[in-house]
């Protein structure tokens, strides 16, 4: 029986210059399984490519990848949109919810209730539905685009949870460093720009872009309210070419987009995680 | 010549932590109802040493006997649970199990491990409750207990299941001092009832008041050892004195080497060992 | 009786602007009724089988066995960066369609099994991060007591790691529940019969969008409520006196 125990040997001087760190990147993603399976996938699609005997499942989604791509474009877009709009607003209702006002407090607290206990994809039929599909503004009349909608409906519980994300983070400040700003005669408004804020902005990060994740992945709901994205365009793809390994091959490689770029999004939060750790 | 009634004996233990040497030649030897303490400086090795004895470690090269078995040798679970039977382990904090209050804590080793009637168990638990002043607290929850309580329960859990000797690994090191003579004096009640222990502890005066044998360890080697009033009184290695010297915060080694001391510290009777 | 109390709400909810006339369609009622049931179903079916993977795969996490972990660790992975909705159609168009082509039409394995199946297995992961992360957050000395007291690796594990890791992930694990009834949402994606599904039939016929959207959302808000109130109790139940709070 080996010994269980492991000695913890600190790792003694400053952290690594920037140029080391790049380099010892790089070093971890060739070395990164996923990363060697999805280069593994890339050279048979290749040589597939090249030397043209591909079989006709593959050469069908060769010929369907450029709209593939365009689809998840889209959903890139409604989750850059969402997040945007929603770190926004969630910011807002996280400084209100700090708020010495009791109403203005128990205002928050129904928002987020609401918006966090309520399933995406109803929320998004919410907003797709209940919106007109245009809009009147002065003297013009601007459409009301679905995939428009669903940023909204995506954005909302993305605002709930950003509010939270903030209040968390700025309850996790110790008390004794806001003694200690008063007591070195700093404002409320101050010590929260210079001491409170700086400190929250690091510790929000990671879990702002778990939120990311989710989002991104709650896009894929959009096809179900007729939004042209990935999910869509495979689901019309597969429809279109009626075939049973087709269909098999471009549901795979739905779940394979989905994955390539999610994960790098999932190993980039838990690097920083590990580094706001250490601090 | 084997030491018959030696119940802990290390014979050159070598042990390391991957690339890492920790223990580099130890050999301690302890008998039947005597009071061992270990001392020294962190990181020397000193529990390491303690988790060798029970097979919670394995040292790379050396010999450990408990009474007359071989640790090195056991490799089947059982016999490991069968040692452990024997030699209870104090540690220094986070001990007992936090969902469990402090009756179930001392009864279920007994039960589980060995075999005994529930009924009994409970029985024998409220004594040596009793034993460590903690009568009064069998259905509490060790998170609602102080430090130097927990440890008292966790001397009296060591001891439910009858051990044959005792190891405690600092167990008054995290404890605020006003706790800390509560549970040395547990400690001492244990050694004067006879029971043989083996101590590492920071805890000076309490080890050489209360030990037959003191080891001093650095750096993973025994620098040297021998009664109380020699290592403690008239070290013999500058190491030693230097420790000690520390650990009393600057001030001088308590007894000045004087040349009387060796003349008053003659013991006729010794001579003919 | 029902019927007066029926009438009586669509009669408070009309000069809000809202339409609730189809309670009062027997056809439509009872559908809508019944995507109640499905929804209920699909939760009761989702919790106890997602907490049965859930440490299933946090103990095949933690084993130490690389044979074990590696492939656990890549599906972990897998599921984790993938929309629910992708895997529920992989999972339903392609495995289900090979699986009925094998079998020739004598398909065991119905679509509410497909979506039990698939939310719980998403949700198994979280559930085995959150327990994994109770197992490892047992203080290793607390372990070592356990090994000093001759309990077996067994015993240690069932005594004293799995006990406190649970009270330690719980809080986690609730979150987690709350967030699979959201997700039970999805099975109207391959029309099976839950709120949500029979929902939009209605709507798509009555075009009474926010009303129904209103009580679904009062409906999973109830729902999400027990799951949270449930975890409270638990959590109070298996409370360590002098602990945390």
């Amino acid at each position: 029986m080996a010994n269980d125990t492991t000695l913890k040997l600190g790792r003694a001087g400053q952290a690594p210059g920037a140029r080391t760190r790049v380099r010892g990147v790089l070093r971890g993603v060739w070395r990164d399984p996923w990363f060697i399976v999805l280069l593994l996938l890339a050279v048979p699609a290749l040589y597939l490519r090249v030397s043209g005997t591909t079989p006709v499942a593959v050469e069908r989604l060769w010929y369907w990848w450029p709209a593939l791509m365009r689809g998840l474009g889209m959903n890139v877009q409604i989750s850059l949109l969402a997040m945007a709009m929603g770190t926004l607003l969630g910011l807002v209702v996280g400084a209100i919810s700090l708020s010495p006002l009791a109403p203005l407090r128990a205002s928050t607290r129904a928002y987020v209730l609401v918006f966090r206990n309520a399933p995406i994809l109803v929320l998004v039929y919410f907003t797709t539905y209940v919106f007109p599909f245009e809009v009147p503004v002065a003297h013009w009349v601007l459409p009301f685009p679905d995939w428009i909608k669903v940023v909204i409906g995506l954005a909302l519980p993305a605002s709930a949870n950003v509010a939270e994300i903030f209040r968390g983070a700025v309850q996790s400040i110790p008390a004794a460093q806001w003694e200690a700003a008063h007591s070195l005669g700093f404002a409320r408004t101050q010590i929260f720009r210079t001491v409170i804020l700086p400190q929250c902005l690091r510790r929000m990060l990671p879990p702002w872009m778990n939120l990311y994740a989710s989002i991104t992945m709650s896009t894929a709901l959009a096809s179900l309210v007729g939004v042209h994205d990935l999910v869509d365009t495979a689901t019309v793809a597969s429809n279109t070419v009626a075939r049973t390994d087709f269909t098999i091959l471009i549901y795979f490689t739905l779940l394979a987009l989905f994955f390539a770029y999610c994960y790098p999004i999932s190993r980039l939060t838990r690097y920083l995680e590990r580094r706001h750790a250490r601090h | 010549m084997p030491d018959t009634d030696s119940l802990v004996r290390l014979s050159d233990v070598h042990l390391s932590f991957g690339e890492t040497p920790v223990l580099k030649g130890i050999d301690i030897n302890v008998r039947q109802g005597e009071a061992v303490s270990i001392i020294g400086p962190s990181g020397s090795g000193k529990s390491t040493i303690l988790r060798c004895i029970t097979g919670l470690l394995r040292p790379q090269q050396g010999g450990i006997h408990v009474g007359d078995v071989d640790v090195q040798a056991l490799r089947r679970e059982r016999d490991l649970i069968a040692l452990r039977k024997r030699v209870g382990f104090v540690f220094q904090q986070y001990n007992l199990f936090p969902h469990m209050s402090v009756l179930e804590n001392l009864v279920a080793a007994p039960i589980k491990v060995g075999g005994v009637p529930r009924g009994v168990a409970r029985d024998r638990a409220r004594a040596l409750l009793a034993r460590v002043h903690m009568e009064h607290k069998t259905d509490a929850y060790p998170g609602e207990l102080s430090g130097g309580q927990q440890q008292r329960v966790a001397i009296a859990r060591a001891l439910a299941l009858e051990p044959e000797l005792i190891l405690f690994d600092e167990v008054t090191s995290a404890l605020d001092p006003e706790m800390v003579g509560e549970v040395l004096t547990v400690i001492r009640d244990l050694v004067d009832d006879g029971m043989t222990c083996v101590l590492v502890t920071h805890e000076m005066r309490f080890a050489e008041e209360v030990s037959d044998t003191v080891y001093f360890t650095e750096a993973g080697r025994i620098v040297e050892s021998g009664r109380p009033d020699q290592l403690f009184g008239a070290p013999r290695s500058e190491r030693t004195r230097a420790f000690l010297q520390r650990a009393a915060g600057g001030a001088p080694a308590r007894r000045r080497a004087d040349p009387f001391d060796a003349l008053l510290s003659f013991d006729p009777l010794r001579l003919a060992v | 009786m029902t019927h007066s109390l029926l009438e009586g709400w669509v009669a408070f909810a009309r000069p809000l602007g809202l339409n609730y006339a189809f309670v009062l369609d027997a056809g439509e009622r009872a559908a809508f009724v019944h995507g109640l049931w499905v929804t209920l179903q699909l939760c009761a079916a989702s919790i106890p089988v997602s907490l049965l993977f859930g440490v299933l795969i946090a103990a095949g996490l933690t084993s130490g066995r690389a044979w074990l972990t590696r492939p656990l660790a890549a599906f972990v992975e897998l599921t984790r960066n993938t929309p629910t909705l992708v895997q529920l159609y992989c999972a339903f168009l392609v495995l289900n369609m090979l699986i009925s082509q094998k079998l020739e039409g004598g398909n065991p394995i119905t679509p509410f099994m497909w979506v039990v199946l698939v939310v719980s297995l998403h949700k198994a992961v979280f559930h085995a991060e959150a327990l994994r992360a109770g197992i490892e957050a047992v203080p290793g000395v607390t372990l070592e007591a356990a090994r000093s007291l001759a309990f077996s690796r067994v015993e240690i594990l069932w005594r004293v790691q799995l006990p406190l890791a649970l009270r330690f992930a719980l809080p986690a694990l609730v979150n987690n529940l709350v967030d699979l009834v959201k997700m039970t949402a999805i099975a109207s994606a391959i029309a099976v019969g839950d709120v949500t599904y029979e929902s939009i039939m209605i709507w798509s016929q009555r075009d009474n969008v926010l009303e129904l959207l209103l009580l679904i959302l009062l409906y999973f808000g109830l729902l999400t409520w027990l799951v949270s109130v449930a975890g409270r109790w638990l959590e109070s139940r298996l409370r360590m006196p002098g602990y945390g709070q």
